[in-house]
Parts: structure tokens; C-alpha cells; sequence
């Protein structure tokens, strides 16, 4: 598909050699590959994108060359860079090893507890990640119940301020366990902490009535704040949830099993917030409502074991091609902690497994791209090859979406990124090892 | 008051004392009775007119039955009543022989064996094993006997029994008059005793002691921090202490024996059961561990009787083929009270059949012939026994089999059938009479007679405000109520839920199997081939090539063609390392050696993972004990045979194995600041610990070699030590858990001082820096693909290594380590392709031949080549594109998997929960559940062994869940 009209070259062409002239480091690639995956608008066979200044320019065929450095990708695919959408990036490096892990803060109400700022820009699991096409990592706080705010940040830059991509990018809320707890009390280890089903209710209502509360007196503060009141104190916590209550930032909702992700819905409605839901195991069984609400979900499930013992094998398989045809916003996660971020580069092929059940892979390959940077806030800068958008590209020697491909040669926001990680070099100098004789 | 007192006053009153001698109490005499004390009644007594069943299916109207000294004197009609008795008009009264509790307990904390999940990993103590600094020299309990302490067979109910009047009386209220007391704690619990259920001198009312030896497969009785805290532990200390009772013997027969036999009050105490003399009761708390009480029942040759676990409808052929007669307990689970409807999404499948199929059970051991007692074990509010009874009548126990299995099986148990169990001359005058039929639960029970000796049943007294509102609510709501009780019969009188063996097994077998024009990879010397054709007779692989055609005696019958086009076949696909198919626990993880430990006992044929993972086209599975010590168990390859029983799953052609392992597992580095004290706590020590018990095993192996030499009073057998000699001998392969490159080639060089070549190297992470040396060992390379960072020891896992790792030489496989993994190994066997650029065919190969050389089965799988086991599946794609899907999945020429099949199977397995639901819901509606106590309805969420899916992430050391929020 080709959505690019010939006859505007010229005068795009004429923009570019102004915008050339009136900056000093102005830097203008073309890069030139078997398929451009604009993400956007189709794919374009031997399609050429032209990148001015970090952001793309032009996309089409046969573009001019005129001044752009050639990046002549034979053979090869160009996505945009793929978004993780939620993570732990550059908070935990080690899972066991207690000493580096600053993923969980203490409190359940920590609203102004902030992940980027606390990102390790040299963790070795950064380049892991970037080796297999990820661009841009969510860093999210965890723990609690409103456990704080996350940043995008780009995977390679100098230092924690040259990295953050966008900050804050959403409030976070973990939905307290809605499950009934069945086990007897005989085989608890402490019987006084048995709770019957009844109480079990009651405790429930009672987790929830704490987050309406914490969001009525968020509100409160807002209005007080607003009216100026005489002895007004402004506090930390509640001014980081300013942007929530005024509908600014995004919410997203950590909720998994299908009474927390109706019970979120409903609170939401409610409180006329508009809600992401993250983790969303059960989120395929009450998919019309989240298509009625518009809610996006951040599913991170494909590889979960079936949760009940009447499900079909493969339900979440199927589950992210279900979510879509009842017209559900979708992107992939793995979870937060060590596990998600050390195989982070793995993310790929739950829309992979997906589009092998039912997703088609148009949406596979949105799902890693453009609607995560939809759903974060950023599709006017990332997520697809289109005019105007940042240039954080990947050039791969397949299929994104088929494990046997690789990927070759990456950019962000216009700048090429190593791809060596410590897994490459690891590598590199154990099979240069001289042979054992 | 006691018999003996009885007859003294009455002999006293006839004047004929010259009697006393004859009567034979001459060996204790029983004192003058003091003044004051209320006089003894003469103890004659006459039951007129009654309905008496004198023995299961034989009743006998207007029956008369006289009663002497605590015994039956006649029964009949119209007898003459003799001038000495007193007379007890009973008309319209039933009188049944006594009831008897074979698997009795009186301690309100007493409970069937726990079938929930043992908590992971603990610290290690207890035991005269090696390992443990410190060692004690008293371990078990205090005192002479076993090392650990829940192994107590000496220990005699007998010796501490005191009547409870409160808990005798909750049991003759419901009719019962004698019963079998069972020790309650530890694994070999010792002997039960044989009471009457009434009041006063404990060395009266013992009828028997030491009836059978107890042994119970509880991995809980141990508490925390202690061996055994798994079900196969378990199984290996009852089996090692029963050998140390057969060598204990033997030493004490030894004439002149160097090495006299030292005292063991416990070892003692276990010959009469070798000897067969008395019977074993186990209680092996599951369904499927009934099997292996019967296995290990007849691999002792010891007389036993199995108690149920009320879930024999798991499996009803393991209970038919136990060869054993089953106590049976009534403790069926009561539909919960959830506040709220969403509270019953929660309920699985699993625990609605289980639900329904309890009334089931009995009847259904009867039904395969099986000889039933039923007990109350289990049952926490006995009020509702008559209930539950009924319950288990209208599932098709008949009165006759309930009434033999009260009275006469559970006499025969105990060897009292010549005094209890039935209404005839010259047995104790034990009788259970109620006012109409006692299965009818509304027939009121009157008395039980215990001895000769009435104990009348009190009626609950009725509140006075009760009472006056009686009549009027019974006019108005009686019809109602019955109708109500009447369809709730109804309802809960058939059972809805599904055989479990309904949604397994083979889908089709035929005799021959042609799949045309596919693209096969071989995994063998043919490589990958494009449009060819595969032939499959029987269970074997015929031919892979072109044009193939099937012998004539298939043609039109028998035959099963595939059209094969743009599809694409593999070997089914082989899993190294897997945990999904264990029961009861993966780790033993109390002691540094558990090399007598076995998989191959707790194999779990029920769990839905082998039907998740044939869905991925695996066909094969490594079952691994886990990595918490340095010398783990024995482990079992299996074929995923979906539907047979766990002696049906093992693939009999594999050798032996044993899981070793290294590193920060095995030195308890993210055990908790609790665990410092275990040997080894360090690198070089774990080389130390394992030189330790290589150098006893080769001692070991030698004192035998010595016996079979020069004769004489065989050495102990020592399962660990005994395992460790067959890896000496090459009958038995190590798969080493091994992460660091230091570790690896420190193991590696201390087997081959052992004169051992290592089978593989598990997980392997640093392999790729040693890849050499691990080729010219010769060891297998058993690796994650992709896993790192988790714990510091992989913090230089690469993605390369398996690449690496196979350039260099080694054979490579990768393997799951998890429920999930094992579902898609195709999808990480092109991880290699992506990491190091291995080649296709041979990136396959990481999954099907290798995996097979390793374990050293490739002669029987891992590659489609003539001869070879026709176990293969079927792929929409190339197994190596993501995109792929698998569409059949075949073992030994049976079809396991279908995805067309599996699509209807998910719906039927829907319906059927659906169907469950509706019956609990119309069931509570009608009243079923009020009045159930909290236990049985808390028992509605028992958690069952068999249907753990995802045990080894609560278990396994090296995988975290995925969302491992620290």
C-alpha cells in the first residue's frame, strides 16, 4: 500500500532543504527497505522513509536523496520501534538479590512515589531488551494500592534525564484481591486469620470504599486548592493527584480476575475516570464492556496457565483476538518484577501467539507499536512511520513477529543504537574461545 | 461399672459362689463390693417381639432375644422368657447387631491425611541422617527407636486409652457400640486398639489390642522442618523402615552373628505384620495413591486394608485392581453458603464433581466388588451421619451392603467377627435398636445395648417456645417441607458430574496411519523432507519416503489417511526437565541426599498439563525432582498417555535417573537468613558433600559385595546408598541442575574420578564457557533457551549458549522447567535459530532426537525413522513460525490430541461445570445445605493432589511467577 501522492514531493521536498539550512546539526537519512511496516497505513514494498532531524519526513518509494545519507536496508523489514508498555525496567536488575531491586515502595497510598527518576540507565537488562526491537519501556512503580506514577523512557540515552521520553505517563492503582479465599481454617498456619465468606464480603466492600475515600479527598484537595482556601497546605501526595481528579493523567488499573476488572469498571464509571486495565488475565470474559467503556487493556497473560479447570487449553491464546473483535484497545505486557524485565525482549511473541490463534497480525503488530503509544500518551511523537513522528525505527531480517528473525539495526528518535548487549559479548568471547585440544 | 462387678453381686444374691471359679475369674477376683454403691442389676434381659436383623439380609419379624451376662443367650420366636430376666417389650422396634467403627478416632484434632500443598522449603532437622551438623543422638522421639520421629510403629493405642463419656455418647447416639481406635499422628503410627464405647474400666472394655499397624501417607506429620515433608518422602521412609524391620529380623535370627541386632522396640514391633499375622490398614489420603498403598502392600506382601479418601471415582480401576478391602468414610462436602453469586465463579470443576461424585463412592466400591466398611473418620459433626448415609443409599448402596458394612466387615477387620456383627447365640449382646429402619434418618434410635448394658438414647429436649409453635407450623408447612425434601432426594439421588475418564484417552487408534505429501521433518538421517509421505502400523513407524503405500491387508480397512498437504509432521516433541506431573510435592527438600526418594511413586496421571502440553505436541516428559539438594530423587521419563494410570504413563524402555544439582539452590543462598546450618552452605563444600556419599556408596557397595561373597547375615539395605551404587554401576543417569562454569567442570571432574559419565547437565547456564570440556565428558546439555538475571548465579546466561554449546560439540536440548514452557518447546527450539544461528533441522533437534539421546531413549523416539515409536504431531505451519499451530498430536499410533476434538472437549468440560452449577444452586434452594457444619462445607474447596496444575511454580526454585512483585 502506497498512501503517499507523488505530485507533493516537490514541495515537501522544498520544506526539507529549508528546514536543512536553518539547522546547524541537521542530519537527513533515507533509509531504504524490502518492506516499510508504516503501522499507520499499510506496508510499503521497497518503501523509503526519510528522516530529518530525528522525526520523520517523508514516506513513500523513489523518494529524493538529495543530501540524506542512505541507510540501505536489502532484505530487510522496518517497524517502528516496539513500546513496552508496562515494566520494571532499570528498577530491579537481579530478582534474588534483594540490594538491587527498587521496584516496590512502602505505603498503600504513594501517589507521589516516581519511577523514572529511579531508572539504573546502565542496567544490563536495557540492552537485552533493545536487542530484539524495544524502543521505549513504561517504568512502573509497584506495591500498595496507588503505588505511583510511571515515565516512558527511551532505551538508550545519556543518563536518567536523557532517557525519560515522557513523565509522569500515568497514575497507577493496584485493585485490591477481590477472590474468595477457600482455604479452610484448618490449614491455615495462624486459625485466628480465617475469615468466613461473609466477612470475606464485607472486607471487600470495605477495600473499596478506602479507594473511593482516597479519591473524594483527592477531589477535596483539588477543590480547596482551587478556591485558594485562607489555611490551604499544600502536600506532595495530594498534588500528584491534581492531574488524576482533573482527568489529566491516565489511571491504570491493575486488575486481573474478572470481579476486580468488573469492579474497576464500575468504579470508574462511577467516578467518571477514565481507566486503563493492566494484567486483565479474565479480561476476554467481559470484553463488550470494556469495548462499551472504551477501555484499553494492557494484556500480559498469553502464557498464563488456563485459570480454571473448565477452560479450554488454549484460552489465552485466543483471548487478545476475542478482546479485538469485540473492538477492544489491546497491547501486550509481561508483568512487573525481574521476571518481566529480564525477558522483556521476549515481548514480541505474545502478539505473536496471539495472531497465531485469531489476532490478525495487522493488530498483532499494532498492539507492540501503535497502541501502546496510543494508550501512553505519545502516538504524536511514536508507534508508527508517520510524518512528523519521531524516528525510532528497527530494521529486522523477518518477520518481527517470528522468533527466527533478527533484529539488525536500530534507531531511536533518529540516532542508531548498539544493539551489543552482554548477552553479545558474552557471546562474542566464549566462541572465540580457542578450541580445547 | 464393669462386667465383673456385675456378676459378682448377682452370684453373691443366688448364694453360689462355688459358680465363681467355674465361671473362670479366678485370675482376678473382683473385690467385696463396698456398702453404698447402687446395686448391680442382674443382667438378664429379655427383647420381646422386635424386628431383628439378626445379620445383613436376613430380618426376622416378632423376634425375641435373651441376653446373659453381657451376652446372646438365644434368639428367636416365641421363646420361653426365663424367671430371671427382666423384659423389654419391643414392638415395632428394629434391632440391629451393634455398629462398629473400624477407623475409629476420639481426638477432635484427628484428620484424614491433608492433601494441601506442603509449604516449599524448610530448614533441615531431625533424623540420624548424615548432613545435619550436629547430628543428634537421640533422634525420633525420645527414646529408643526409629530416626524419625513419625515413625512410631511401636506406639500403642491401647496404652493411653481412657473412656470420654461426651465423645461415647456422640457416638452411640448415632448407633454405634464398638469401635477400633487408630493412632492419628505420624506416618507408621502404630497399633490400633479395639474398645466398646461405654464408660468404665479400660482393661475391660479393650476387646483387643494392636489390631493392625497403621501407616498413613501424610507429609505434613513430619511438621515443617523435617524429613519427610513430601508424599514421595513419605513413601520412602515407610519403605526403608520396613526393610530396616525385615534386616532387623534377620539379625536377631543370625545365630552368632558378629553384629548382634540392637534394641529397636519399633523394628520389633513391625514383624507380626511382615510375618502376615495382622493386617496394615494404610491410608493413602488420595486416589491415586491407593495404587501405590496396594504396590507397596504387595511389595512387602503385608495383609492390608486401604481407607479411602472418599475419591476412588477418580479412578475406580486403581481401587478394583488395589485387591484390598477399603474402609470408607461418609465425610462428603456440603455445598458453601457464599454471600455473594460472583463467589461461585471460584468454584472449579474439579471440586463441583468432587462434590457430587462423594455420595457415589461407596456404592461404587461396591459396585466393583469391593468389601466395604464405613467409618466416621472425617466426618467432624457425626450428627450428620444418618444424613450422609442416606445420601449414600440413594446413590445406590444397598441396605444390606450399609448394614455388613456397620457390622459384620468391620468385625471381620478386626478378627471379632466371632463375638460382634451379628444377632447369634453366644456374641457380645451389642445392639443398635431404633424405632423403624435406621436408614430412615427420621426414625428415631431408642438404645444401643454395649455388653449387655443399655444406654438409652435421649431425645434433644425440644424448647418450650418450640413447642408451642410446633403444631401450627406443622399444619401449615409440612406438606410444603416434605415436597421440598422429597425432590431434594431426587435431585442429589443421581450423579451429574462427569467420569474424569470421560475427557481422556485415545481419540482413535487405527491400525495403520498413511499422512501423504507433508513436509516431515525427521529429525534423523533423512533431514527435512518436502512432499513426502509417512506410513504407521500399529505403534511403530513403517516408512518415511515417497509414494508410500500401505500394505494390502490395510487397504480399505484399517487404513487412516492424512492428507498431508502444505502441513508439516515432527517427532513429538521431548521435554528434558519437566515438574508437571508430580504429586504432592517436587521437592524433598529437607535433607542434602534424598537419592532414595522416587518420582516414579507419585507420577500424577490426572492433572490437566498433559493435556495442555500434548496440545503443543509434546509426547515425552523428563519428571524431575527438584533442585533444594544436592542429590535430589530417582526420576520417571513418561509418555503423556493421556487417560492411563500412573504405571501406565512410564515409558518402560527408559533407563533410570536422578536429579543432582549445584549452586544457590542446593547451598540455600534465597532460602532466608533462617537456613545457614544445612551442609554444604558453599560451592566447595556441595563438591565435599557429594564426594561424601560416593565414597559411602562405594563402602556400601562393598559390605554387599562381601556378603555375596562369603554369605552370612545380609548388610542393611540403605535406599539412598543403594541409589548412588547404581549410578556407580552405570544403571542410573544424573541429570545436574548446574549453573556456574566452576561448579560444572568441579562436577565434572569429580564423577569422572568416580569412574561416572554424567547423563546431562540441567539448565547449564555457563555450559557455553566449558563447552569443550563438557563435550569430551560427554554429558548432555539440558538448557533454558532465554532465561537470565533472575538469581546472581545467571546473571552470564546468554541466549547463545545452546547454539554454542552444540557448535562445540556438546548434545544440546532444550527443555521447559515449566507447566507453560512445555506447551510451546517447537517455539523455543527457534530460539537457537534466532540466537547463534543454528539450522533449522538441527534447532528441532533441540527438542525431539536430543532430548531423546539424552535420557537415552533415541533408539524408541525423537525421530520419525522406521521402527521407532509413531510418536508425532501435526503442524499447521513450519513447528519453527510463530504462526504455527498444532494440530494433532499422536503417541505409539494413538491419537491424543485433536484441536478440532479439543474445541468440543473445552465445550463439553463447560457444560459440564454449568450443569454442576445449576444442580448446586436448585440444591441450596431446596434447603440442602442448611445445617451443614462449617467443616463440610469448608471441605467443598478441599484441595486435591490430583488436580494441581501449576505446582512446580509454588516449588520450583529457578522460576519465579511471572508477576514476582519482590
Amino acid at each position: 500500500m502506497n498512501t503517499f501522492h507523488f505530485s507533493f514531493i516537490p514541495l515537501a521536498l522544498a520544506l526539507l532543504t529549508a528546514v536543512s539550512a536553518s539547522s546547524a546539526r541537521a542530519e537527513t537519512l533515507l533509509f531504504r527497505a524490502s518492506v516499510v511496516h508504516t503501522i499507520a497505513n499499510g506496508d510499503i514494498t521497497d518503501g523509503e522513509v526519510l528522516v530529518k532531524d530525528g522525526k520523520i519526513f517523508l514516506i513513500g518509494k523513489g523518494l529524493p536523496t538529495i543530501g540524506a545519507q542512505l541507510i540501505e536496508l536489502k532484505g530487510q523489514h522496518l517497524y517502528p520501534g516496539l513500546i513496552a508498555p508496562n515494566s520494571s525496567l532499570g528498577l530491579v536488575e537481579i530478582g534474588a538479590v534483594r540490594a538491587s531491586v527498587d521496584t516496590t515502595e512502602v505505603g498503600a497510598f504513594t501517589p507521589d512515589v516516581q519511577s523514572w527518576i529511579a531508572v539504573n540507565p546502565d542496567s544490563e537488562l536495557i540492552p537485552v531488551a533493545r536487542a530484539n526491537g524495544i524502543t521505549h519501556a513504561l517504568v512502573v512503580p509497584s506495591g500498595g494500592i496507588v503505588p505511583g506514577q510511571s515515565g516512558l523512557i527511551a532505551l538508550a540515552g545519556w543518563g536518567v534525564e536523557g532517557m525519560t521520553a515522557k513523565r509522569p505517563v500515568a497514575m497507577h492503582l493496584e485493585w485490591p484481591d477481590m477472590s474468595l479465599n477457600t482455604t479452610p481454617k484448618e490449614h491455615l498456619r495462624d486459625a485466628s486469620k480465617w475469615k468466613s465468606p461473609e466477612d470475606q464480603a464485607k472486607e471487600r466492600r470495605k477495600k473499596l470504599k478506602e479507594i473511593e475515600d482516597f479519591f473524594d479527598e483527592a477531589k477535596a484537595y483539588a477543590k480547596a486548592r482551587a478556591a485558594a482556601a485562607k489555611d490551604f497546605k499544600a502536600h506532595p501526595a495530594w498534588e500528584s493527584m491534581l492531574p488524576v481528579v482533573r482527568g489529566e493523567l491516565p489511571l491504570f488499573i491493575y486488575a486481573e480476575e474478572l470481579r476486580q476488572i468488573k469492579a474497576a469498571l464500575q468504579w470508574s464509571t462511577n467516578q467518571n475516570q477514565r481507566i486503563v486495565i493492566v494484567g486483565g488475565r479474565d479480561a476476554a470474559l467481559t470484553a463488550d464492556a470494556l469495548a462499551k467503556t472504551q477501555t484499553p487493556v494492557i494484556f500480559e497473560h498469553v502464557f498464563t496457565l488456563p485459570p480454571r479447570d473448565s477452560d479450554a487449553h488454549d484460552v489465552h491464546f485466543r483471548a487478545a483476538a476475542q478482546l479485538h473483535k469485540a473492538g477492544v484497545k489491546i497491547a501486550f505486557g509481561l508483568g512487573l518484577g525481574g521476571w518481566g524485565a529480564s525477558g522483556l525482549r521476549n515481548l514480541p511473541y505474545s502478539a505473536a501467539q496471539s495472531a497465531a490463534h485469531g489476532l490478525p497480525e495487522a493488530e498483532a503488530l499494532k498492539s507492540l507499536t501503535l497502541y501502546p503509544a496510543q494508550i501512553l500518551g505519545v502516538a504524536d511523537r511514536l508507534g508508527s512511520i508517520e510524518q512528523g513522528k519521531e524516528a525510532s525505527l528497527i530494521a529486522t531480517d523477518g518477520n518481527i513477529l517470528d522468533i527466527r528473525s533478527n533484529v539488525k539495526r536500530m534507531w531511536i528518535a533518529g540516532k542508531e543504537t548498539s544493539l551489543e548487549s552482554r548477552h553479545t559479548r558474552l557471546y562474542e568471547k566464549y566462541r572465540n574461545r580457542p578450541k580445547l585440544n | 461399672m464393669n462386667l465383673i462387678w456385675r456378676r459378682l453381686h448377682q452370684f453373691v444374691r443366688l448364694g453360689s459362689l462355688p459358680l465363681f471359679a467355674a465361671a473362670g475369674f479366678t485370675a482376678h477376683a473382683a473385690p467385696f463390693p463396698p456398702p453404698g454403691q447402687r446395686p448391680e442389676p442382674l443382667g438378664v434381659h429379655a427383647l420381646v417381639g422386635a424386628r431383628v436383623v439378626v445379620k445383613p439380609g436376613v430380618t426376622n419379624e416378632n423376634t425375641t432375644i435373651l441376653i446373659r451376662d453381657g451376652r446372646i443367650e438365644s434368639v428367636g420366636v416365641n421363646l420361653a422368657l426365663p424367671a430371671d430376666a427382666r423384659i423389654w417389650p419391643m414392638k415395632g422396634r428394629t434391632i440391629y447387631a451393634g455398629f462398629i467403627d473400624p477407623y475409629l478416632t476420639l481426638d477432635s484434632n484427628a484428620r484424614p491425611v491433608q492433601t494441601t500443598m506442603t509449604v516449599p522449603i524448610e530448614a533441615t532437622s531431625g533424623a540420624g541422617f548424615f548432613g545435619v551438623p550436629g547430628e543428634e543422638k537421640d533422634p525420633g522421639t525420645p527414646g529408643p527407636g526409629a530416626a524419625l520421629s513419625t515413625i512410631t510403629p511401636e506406639f500403642r493405642m491401647a496404652r493411653g486409652y481412657t473412656p470420654d463419656a461426651k465423645a461415647l455418647e456422640s457416638l452411640r447416639e448415632i448407633g454405634f457400640t464398638a469401635g477400633n481406635l487408630v493412632p492419628n499422628k505420624g506416618i507408621l503410627r502404630g497399633t490400633s486398639a479395639f474398645v466398646l464405647l461405654t464408660e468404665g474400666n479400660p482393661n475391660e472394655l479393650i476387646l483387643k489390642p494392636d489390631v493392625a499397624q497403621h501407616i498413613a501417607f501424610d507429609p505434613h506429620a513430619a511438621g515443617e522442618d523435617a524429613y519427610p515433608h513430601s508424599l514421595m518422602g513419605v513413601i520412602a521412609a515407610i519403605r526403608q523402615t520396613l526393610l530396616d524391620a525385615q534386616h532387623h529380623d534377620k539379625l536377631k535370627a543370625a545365630e552368632n552373628s558378629a553384629k548382634p541386632a540392637p534394641f529397636n522396640p519399633s523394628l520389633d514391633s513391625l514383624k507380626p505384620f511382615l510375618d502376615r499375622k495382622k493386617s496394615v490398614i494404610f491410608e493413602p489420603g488420595s486416589a491415586l495413591m491407593v495404587d501405590r498403598a496396594a504396590r507397596l502392600a504387595s511389595e512387602f506382601d503385608l495383609k492390608s486394608i486401604i481407607v479411602s479418601s472418599g475419591q476412588e471415582w477418580r479412578r475406580p480401576e486403581l481401587a478394583k485392581s488395589a485387591n484390598a478391602a477399603f474402609i470408607v468414610p461418609v465425610n462428603f462436602p456440603a455445598l458453601p453458603k457464599l454471600p455473594e453469586p460472583d463467589d461461585w465463579d471460584q468454584a472449579t470443576l474439579d471440586q463441583l464433581r468432587a462434590w457430587d461424585w462423594a455420595a457415589e463412592n461407596p456404592a461404587l466400591l461396591r459396585r466393583e466388588k469391593i468389601t466395604i466398611a464405613l467409618t466416621l473418620h472425617g466426618l467432624a459433626d457425626r450428627k450428620s451421619f444418618r444424613k450422609n448415609l442416606q445420601l449414600a443409599r440413594d446413590r445406590g448402596l444397598s441396605a444390606t451392603d450399609a448394614l455388613a458394612a456397620l457390622t459384620t466387615v468391620p468385625a471381620a477387620f478386626c478378627g471379632l467377627d466371632d463375638q460382634l456383627g451379628t444377632i447369634e447365640k453366644g456374641k457380645l449382646a451389642n445392639l443398635t435398636i431404633v424405632d423403624g429402619d435406621y436408614f430412615d434418618p427420621a426414625a428415631k434410635l431408642q438404645a444401643v445395648w454395649i455388653q449387655g448394658r443399655i444406654h438409652p438414647i435421649t431425645p434433644p429436649a425440644v424448647p418450650v417456645e418450640a413447642k408451642a409453635n410446633l403444631p401450627e407450623k406443622n399444619a401449615d408447612t409440612k406438606p410444603e417441607k416434605t415436597d421440598k425434601v422429597a425432590e431434594l432426594r431426587a435431585a442429589l439421588s443421581r450423579v451429574t458430574a462427569n467420569a474424569p475418564s470421560k475427557f481422556r484417552g485415545a481419540l482413535t487408534n487405527p491400525p495403520a496411519i498413511l499422512i501423504r505429501n507433508a513436509t516431515i521433518w525427521t529429525s534423523g538421517p533423512q533431514g527435512r523432507l518436502l512432499n513426502t509421505d509417512l506410513l504407521i502400523i500399529g505403534e511403530r513407524i513403517k516408512a518415511v519416503g515417497k509414494n508410500l503405500k500401505a500394505p494390502s491387508e490395510f487397504a480399505g480397512k484399517g487404513l487412516l489417511e492424512i492428507d498431508g498437504a502444505g502441513l508439516h509432521v515432527t517427532p513429538g516433541l521431548i521435554d528434558c526437565h519437566s515438574h508437571s506431573m508430580i504429586l504432592g510435592g517436587v521437592n524433598e527438600a529437607t535433607l542434602p541426599s534424598t537419592a532414595q526418594v522416587r518420582i516414579g511413586d507419585v507420577v500424577n496421571s490426572e492433572t490437566e498439563n498433559i493435556f495442555w502440553q500434548l496440545a503443543g505436541g509434546l509426547t515425552t516428559a523428563n519428571l524431575l525432582h527438584g533442585s533444594a539438594n544436592p542429590i535430589g530423587g530417582q526420576s520417571a521419563v513418561i509418555k503423556l498417555r493421556h487417560g492411563s494410570a500412573p504405571e501406565d504413563l512410564k515409558f518402560a524402555a527408559a533407563p533410570a535417573g536422578i536429579k543432582f544439582a549445584l549452586g544457590e539452590n542446593v547451598k540455600q543462598a534465597n532460602w532466608g537468613e533462617k537456613h545457614t546450618r544445612r551442609f554444604p552452605q558453599t560451592r566447595m563444600g556441595v563438591r565435599t558433600f557429594f564426594q561424601n556419599r560416593f565414597l559411602a556408596a562405594r563402602q556400601y557397595q562393598s559390605e554387599w559385595e562381601e556378603f555375596r561373597k562369603k554369605g552370612g547375615t545380609p548388610p542393611r539395605r540403605d535406599l539412598e546408598l543403594e541409589t548412588i551404587v547404581e549410578i556407580l554401576r552405570g544403571e542410573r543417569w544424573i541429570h545436574c541442575h548446574s549453573y556456574r562454569q566452576d561448579e560444572i567442570l568441579t562436577f565434572l571432574r569429580l564423577m569422572e574420578d568416580f569412574g561416572v559419565k554424567v547423563g546431562t547437565l540441567q539448565h547449564v547456564l555457563e555450559g557455553y564457557k566449558v563447552a569443550d570440556e563438557i563435550a569430551r565428558h560427554g554429558a548432555g546439555a539440558s538448557c533454558f533457551s532465554d532465561w537470565w538475571a533472575f538469581k546472581f548465579e545467571v546473571y552470564d546466561a546468554i541466549a547463545y549458549a545452546g547454539s554454542l554449546m552444540h557448535q562445540r560439540g556438546a548434545v544440546v536440548s532444550f527443555n521447559s522447567d515449566s507447566s507453560d514452557l512445555a506447551r510451546r518447546l517447537n517455539l523455543e527450539a527457534a530460539k537457537a535459530v534466532k540466537y547463534g544461528s543454528t539450522t533449522e533441522e538441527e534447532a528441532l533437534k533441540f527438542v525431539t532426537l536430543n532430548p531423546a539421546k539424552q535420557l537415552k531413549i533415541d533408539q524408541r523416539v525423537g525421530s520419525l525413522e522406521p521402527g521407532k515409536d509413531a510418536d508425532f504431531a501435526l503442524w499447521s505451519k513450519s513447528p519453527l513460525d510463530s504462526g504455527t499451530v498444532c494440530l494433532q498430536t499422536w503417541i505409539e499410533g494413538k491419537k491424543f490430541y485433536d484441536r478440532t476434538a479439543a474445541a468440543s472437549r473445552a465445550a463439553g468440560l463447560r457444560k459440564e461445570r454449568d450443569a454442576l452449577l445449576d444442580k448446586a444452586r436448585k440444591v441450596i434452594a431446596l434447603g440442602g445445605s442448611d445445617g451443614a457444619s462449617p467443616a463440610a462445607q469448608a471441605a467443598f474447596f478441599r484441595e486435591v493432589w490430583e488436580h494441581a496444575r501449576d505446582q512446580h511454580l509454588h516449588e520450583c526454585l529457578d522460576c519465579k511467577g511471572k508477576h514476582d512483585k519482590p
